[in-house]
């Protein structure tokens, strides 16, 4: 089959937004997911501490 | 399962960044593929030559300054940009150019219609020193353009490297493109009868910067503002209102 | 800081510069006297300049402590002095190129002094020189930081700032002897990019060890920015300088993209440049330093991720509407505008995000510039953005393209925006580094600020003003239905404020002058004797919910 423009094009109209809404469901289910509410929690307020030395 | 797998791509730092491919890339090819193939949306025009070598090495100084930072080469389908410079651009007008000079910014005026517009005298006096023709225009003066003798030595490379990425050129234009070059630019003598042989009885054959003896980079860049917007026709025949090019000013 | 790398390491950086300088020689030889060659002896100088330092350091004693203990901070505080050197060379070439425009004669009659010719020095210096180096410095600080591990090498950082830097270098001494590719924002010729690859994979690299080695199970939010900045950057640049050089001895190069494919890959590429680098990375920043020079958390961890995301994907297809009513087939301008106006969510999302983190601590914006910086940025962020979103729509582009708008629009964003979150991270960095208990000079930052806001202002409303009037002009008809005004009628219009303009960026350049000498001397004075702590006020306030 010969792919050229316009069949690119339909593809891309189609499919390329089925992958973005399905991207951004994917995106919506991790920062919405219950458990992931502390790990946020704790990555926004660990950076504030004053520990200057890498963890061992 | 979305659980387990963000856990999974997170605890990877790899994972993650394929994760950004794939949001952008993926996503981002999918989106531009058809871009990759827009060339098929150019329209046809038989009649369109390539750049004479002469003309090439002026469109080189032109993309050697940046002129694009002031001028474009894109008139737009807007009313007042028609009646201010000419017909619309088609895609197909710049199927040659590489980069193409769309341009982003109007510091200056449209250069896509420029070839015909103005003389050879007109132009080689503003590039000297534009507020001697324009005294309230704010453009570099080019004079060292004047001074400065065209180097024809790489011009067959040149074209050997357009004719690989598409561009019509037959072996005969690569093989001579450093005489053409002369030619066009010294005319009445052997050189320049070869460059209407190659390109075309119209192609514009003339000392452009006044001085018949040497080729200045000044011949090269008035050589290809004067070709500018003539290489095809397509333009006039594709307006709603349809006319002919003007008669060049010579 | 050749004294902290082992004797192997100071080895393998010796070998490295050593390979660099015959890659330099080769093309001095086979340039011949053409630029190429030109080009050539720029990369032995500059390959000689730093192998000096190394093999006159090769023999000294190797570094007893163990490095794995503390961060690696030296490859930062070089990144950040380069960083204001670019800095100020940039806003000085743009200085001088806004004076060209109000008085033509300032280019001397030279070849290398024309509008043309500087005027890419001046982006190139500002948006990679300054920019990058800002990028680069910052990402390695947030990486350690975030991550509680030590960058995962010793020499590759160092390979990447200063590989970095000789892109650069080439990239802008070539623009004054005519090497460029003319295409906006990506200049620089064959030889350049192909470098800029080899450095940016390196830096890829370097990034993603440092990330595995993490303490910290989860990956702090200004990294996956950063990521996103590294990866695209790769991405866009590769794809959009695919070039054929007319021969290995030659510095000119034709792109494999004609006409208007060519228009849609530039665009393609230039505006996610503006996506990915100038704003994807810079975020990188603001969700780092914002939050730690406030001491507040961030306002929602789950909208910087959404909006992350969001600027992702969104920013890919926007490129476009910088072609509306071109010979682009008029599909691709649609989508364009859609996703563009669309992008306006995402961004004013994040900027919301960093003023709401600032909810409750106005007066310590009041009080301390360096956080005013920040705040600011995220002002001009939310307002350029906006800007963009609408300069997007057709309509409205059709007066404002090829007009002083657009400029004013990418200094809003990158002077407003760039700039400023820059210096506040600049300003809270550098006492970090260094070991100083605060900047030299709490009033010199008031002033680098207020020069700054005021010399913003003045630009981006003079080219609002220069640019609707030159819009406007150009489509004037008269009475008889034809147009009102020759080319040259705007352009006798445009003088006054191309004058101010000149003015507004002499204002700003003063402020980052202030603000190198502000640095230098903070890194002359005494270390504290107190540990490192930054210099931000103690209290840590109350968390705003999610």
């Amino acid at each position: 089959m010969e792919i050229d423009h316009n069949t690119l094009v339909a593809f891309s109209k189609s499919w390329g937004l089925f992958y973005l809404l399905g991207f951004f469901i994917c995106v919506l289910i991790y920062a919405f997911w219950p458990s992931n509410r502390k790990r946020f929690d704790r990555a926004k307020k660990s950076i504030l501490d004053q520990d200057d030395k890498p963890w061992k | 399962m979305a659980e387990l797998f963000h856990r999974k791509i997170e605890r990877s730092s790899i994972g993650f960044a394929i994760a950004i491919v794939a949001a952008a890339s993926v996503g981002g090819i999918i989106e531009i593929a058809p871009l990759f193939t827009i060339d098929g949306t150019v329209e046809e025009a038989p009649d369109m030559r390539v750049y004479t070598p002469l003309e090439l090495a002026g469109r080189n100084i032109y993309v050697r300054e940046g002129c694009y930072a002031c001028h474009s080469q894109m008139i737009r389908t807007l009313q007042d940009e028609v009646e201010r410079y000419g017909p619309y651009s088609l895609a197909v007008e710049s199927k040659y150019d590489r980069p193409m000079q769309w341009g982003s910014k109007r510091t200056g005026p449209d250069l896509a219609r420029i070839g015909g517009k103005y003389s050879d005298f007109w132009h080689v006096a503003h590039l000297m020193n534009p507020r001697d023709v324009v005294p309230e225009s704010n453009m570099p003066a080019y004079a060292y353009l004047a001074r400065t003798p065209l180097n024809l030595n790489d011009l067959s490379q040149h074209l050997a490297v357009q004719q690989t990425l598409g561009v019509p050129y037959t072996d005969e234009m690569v093989e001579n493109a450093a005489r053409d070059a002369y030619g066009q630019a010294v005319p009445d003598t052997d050189f320049a009868s070869g460059v209407s042989e190659r390109y075309g009885e119209a192609t514009q054959v003339r000392a452009f910067d006044g001085v018949a003896t040497q080729v200045t980079e000044m011949d090269a860049l008035v050589a290809y503002l004067q070709v500018l917007g003539r290489l095809t026709t397509a333009a006039y025949q594709n307006t709603a209102a349809p006319e002919l090019p003007p008669e060049p000013v010579e | 800081m050749i004294d902290k790398l082992t004797y192997s390491e100071r080895q393998s950086a010796s070998f490295i510069l050593v390979a660099v300088a015959v890659v330099g020689l080769l093309m001095a030889a086979f340039g011949n006297s053409n630029q190429l060659g030109v080009h050539g002896v720029i990369v032995m100088i500059f390959a000689a300049a730093l192998l000096y330092p190394v093999l006159s350091a090769i023999y000294a004693p190797e570094p007893v402590e163990d490095r794995e203990a503390s961060y690696y901070d030296d490859p930062i505080k070089v990144g950040i002095v380069l960083a204001m050197a670019w800095a100020i060379f940039g806003m000085f070439m743009g200085v001088w190129v806004a004076a060209q425009l109000a008085w033509p004669n300032l280019a001397f009659d030279a070849a290398w002094s024309t509008f043309g010719r500087l005027r890419p020095t001046h982006t190139s210096g500002i948006i990679f020189g300054f920019g990058g180096n800002a990028l680069i410095a910052t990402s390695f600080h947030v990486v350690q930081r975030t991550s509680r591990a030590r960058l995962a090498g010793q020499v590759s950082p160092w390979f990447v700032l200063f590989g970095y830097n000789l892109f650069c270098v080439l990239a802008v001494s070539g623009y004054f002897i005519g090497v460029t590719q003319s295409k906006e924002y990506a200049e620089a010729e064959w030889y350049a990019d192909l470098w800029l690859v080899v450095v940016w994979v390196t830096y890829f690299i370097l990034y993603l060890r440092t990330l595995a080695r993490r303490k910290e199970p989860h990956i702090y939010v200004a990294n996956w920015y950063f990521m996103a900045f590294i990866l695209v950057v790769a991405m866009l640049h590769i794809v959009n300088n695919l070039a054929i050089p007319i021969a290995w001895s030659s510095a000119k190069s034709y792109t494999i993209w004609p006409g208007v494919q060519d228009a849609m890959v530039q665009w393609w590429y230039g505006h996610n440049a503006v996506a990915f680098f100038l704003t994807a990375g810079f975020l990188g920043m603001l969700y780092y330093y914002l939050p730690v020079r406030a001491q507040r958390p961030i306002f929602s961890y789950r909208l910087s991720i959404l909006s992350f995301w969001g600027i992702v994907f969104f920013y890919m297809w926007a490129g476009s509407h910088h072609l509306h009513y071109t010979a682009l087939p008029h599909w691709v301008q649609t989508l364009g505008m859609t996703f563009s106006v669309m992008l306006l969510v995402p961004s004013w999302a994040s900027a919301g995000n960093a003023l709401l983190t600032l909810n409750g601590a106005w007066d310590r914006v009041r009080s301390d510039a360096t956080l005013r910086f920040m705040m600011a940025a995220a002002v001009f962020y939310g307002l350029s953005t906006f800007e963009g979103s609408f300069l997007a729509i057709r309509p409205v582009n059709a007066l404002s393209h090829y007009t002083d708008w657009t400029v004013g629009h990418v200094h809003a964003g990158a002077l407003g925006w760039v700039a400023l979150i820059t210096f506040g991270s600049i300003y809270t960095l550098v006492p970090t580094l260094w070991k100083r208990e605060r900047m030299y000079s709490a009033a010199l930052i008031e002033w680098h600020f207020w020069l700054a806001i005021a010399g913003t202002l003045i630009y981006i409303f003079a080219m609002w003003n220069s640019g609707i009037i030159q819009g406007l002009m150009w489509r004037t008809y008269t009475g008889e239905n034809t147009l009102a005004y020759s080319f040259v009628d705007s352009l006798v219009a445009m003088y006054p404020y191309y004058i101010a303009r000149a003015f507004g960026g002499l204002l700003f350049l003063i402020g980052a002058a202030i603000g190198c000498y502000n640095i230098w001397m903070t890194v002359k004075a005494v270390p504290s004797t107190v540990p490192a702590t930054p210099d931000a006020p103690e209290t840590a306030a109350a968390v705003p919910g999610e």
